[in-house]
């Protein structure tokens, strides 16, 4: 089985547009400069992983974002090098079982997509329910990583009123080690980096208390964001057309939700690090954190009620506190005899 | 839970029951107080009750302002009280997210500080709030006019400042936690108001006011 330094000679590439990807992996996994020898030892001998790649409730927007990281490894290096072994909505599903004996125990189990509890007829593949295929396949896999928010949260599928009663992996995949890739999508270079460092170390990489591996999701967007400054002098966009949207200030008032979600987006950034939304004068809304999709109206702030909370609740409120504030007077002096 | 799973019940239902329960409970209390009324009194008025009235809340708070007050008397009262208010004031509106929570609430235009301001502000009133409480406890006379009612008022403030600053400052990794207790702390105050003397705020003027009209009634001067 092919190395990846093998795929970069195959295809033309000089041995420095290797080590070039290899120190991106080497910073991109937290390995640092110094560990690059042993980072690139590893992409030299060790052959290509195995990908089982199954897409359940899912939109496929995460396999498109991996098919167009191309920031870390030429993307035609790239389609070779991540060995799509099995992919659910590519290929025959008896694929499965071939590739599931060739590599077991060591192949990386790529789940995208919720999953339906409610009866196994929702999302089905060759006879047979979602649930049935991930837990006949998640055995052998040395690796299970729960692509985007849907996988990762139940996403889209799992918003009100969740009709397929939709979960994500791990709540099937209970007692197993399930490294969890939020975002709608994930960035496309993280997927490439976790895959890759898996088969730098051998090992999943470290990840939080949900799941999430540290180097990429240890921090929330607000951490990183270029607009910080603005948001701490109280300098706010308040319209997309105004005066404020071109000088670049925060976007907090336009409903950002950098400061409560965590992605890798300000730091990695999207189209080969050449932007991501806020860079593209959008805010973020959250979309690698649980639920985001029942969080509201996206363009609201965050410090506000969600559904709303105006004068007009106020006054409502004060009201039926006037009414009781007289009922109650009125029967003290009643009863007081005033 | 997870700490956003935590932020977003604080922020939504929790935050929403909070604001229902204080415009409720302010105008119960306010207007079960006004509707109470006072016995009628048949004397006639020895001065004039209501420009009395009017001029006791306009003079008011420079009542005490001469500098043997201030400064030989009963200078942490006066300082340190005055510190807490403007800081307290000034966060609880003028912080960006809070100033667009009010923004919704009133429909008003209301202005948003950069953190510098909100920073000063915080550490004053954090500050003066430490000495006040403290100056309370050991006071003879303070400590007789205090219940737990003041000291837990005291501690749930200092604790929503204290939150508030780490939030901003220094609480790294945990952001997401501190913010969470932070806002869940001040809806917990926001429900607290109506049920405490806290509240003194919106009876302020009606029980200064108040003080004015006696004297105009009975033609003294303050
Ligand atoms: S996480 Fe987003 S991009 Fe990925 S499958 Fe779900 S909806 Fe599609
Ligand atoms: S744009 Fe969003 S993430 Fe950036 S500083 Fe403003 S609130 Fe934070």
């Amino acid at each position: 089985m092919e190395s990846l330094y093998n795929v970069f000679k195959r295809r033309g590439y000089t041995r420095r547009d290797f080590l070039k990807s290899a120190l991106l992996i080497a910073s991109t996994i937290g390995m640092g400069p110094s560990f690059l020898p042993q980072v690139v030892k590893a992409l030299e001998s060790k052959p290509k992983p195995q990908v089982l790649w199954l897409s359940f409730q899912s939109c496929l927007g995460c396999t498109q974002s991996i098919l167009n990281s191309t920031s870390i490894v030429p993307a035609d290096v790239l389609s070779e090098y991540i060995s799509l072994e099995y992919h659910e909505t590519l290929m025959f599903s008896h694929r499965s079982k071939e590739a599931m004996d060739l590599q077991k125990g060591r192949y990386v189990l790529v789940l995208e997509g919720s999953l339906p509890v409610d009866g196994g007829f929702y999302c089905t593949g060759g006879g047979r329910s979602a649930e049935e295929i991930l837990k006949s396949l998640m055995d052998g896999a040395g690796l299970i990583l729960a692509l985007g928010s849907c996988a990762s949260w139940g996403g889209i599928a799992h918003a009100e009123p969740n009709p397929t009663k939709a979960v994500a992996v791990d709540e099937i995949l209970k007692h197993k080690r399930v490294v969890k890739l939020p975002g709608c999508p994930p960035v496309g270079d993280v997927i490439v980096s976790v895959i890759a460092s898996f088969v730098v170390t051998g090992k999943p990489p470290e990840v939080d208390g949900e799941g999430r591996p540290r180097v990429f999701y240890g921090q929330t967007i607000h951490d990183r964001c270029y607009r910080r400054p603005f948001y701490d002098a109280g300098k706010f966009v308040g319209s997309f057309e105004g005066e404020d949207a071109q000088r670049g200030y925060c976007l907090y008032r336009m409903g950002c939700k950098g400061p409560i979600t965590r992605n890798a987006c300000a730091t990695v950034r999207w189209n080969g690090g050449l932007s991501f939304p806020i860079q593209s004068g959008h805010p973020c809304f959250g979309c690698s954190e649980a639920d985001f999709w029942d969080r509201g109206f996206i363009y609201r702030p965050l410090s506000v009620v969600e559904e709303g909370f105006s004068w007009k609740e106020a006054l409502a409120g004060a009201l039926i506190g006037t009414a009781l504030g007289y009922g109650t007077a009125y029967i003290n002096k009643k009863l007081g005899g005033g | 839970m997870s700490d956003v799973a935590f932020y977003d019940f604080v922020r939504e239902p929790f935050l929403k029951l909070a604001l229902w329960v204080f415009f409720l409970g302010i105008a119960y209390r306010f207007f079960r107080v006004l509707f109470l009324g006072i016995p009628h009194d048949y004397a006639k008025p020895k001065g004039n009750p209501y420009y009395m009235a009017v001029k006791k809340i306009v003079i008011k708070p420079t009542m005490g302002w001469t500098f043997r007050e201030i400064f030989a008397r009963r200078a942490i009262n006066f300082i340190g009280g005055f510190m807490f208010h403007i800081g307290f004031i000034g966060l609880t509106f003028l912080v960006p997210a809070h100033a667009l929570l009010w923004r919704e609430i009133t429909g008003l235009p209301i202005p948003m500080m950069p953190n510098i301001v909100s920073d000063m502000l915080a550490y004053s009133a954090f500050g003066s709030l430490l000495v006040l409480t403290v100056h309370r406890a050991l006071n003879p006379v303070l400590k007789l006019l205090t219940g737990k009612d003041e000291y837990f008022a005291n501690l749930l403030i200092g604790l929503i400042l204290f939150t508030g600053l780490l939030a901003t400052k220094w609480a790294g990794s945990g952001y997401i936690w501190i913010l969470s207790i932070h806002i869940f702390l001040a809806d917990l105050l926001i429900i607290y108001i109506p049920f405490s003397r806290l509240s003194h705020f919106v009876y302020y003027f009606l029980s200064v006011g108040f003080m004015g009209w006696n004297a105009g009634k009975r033609g003294v001067s303050f």
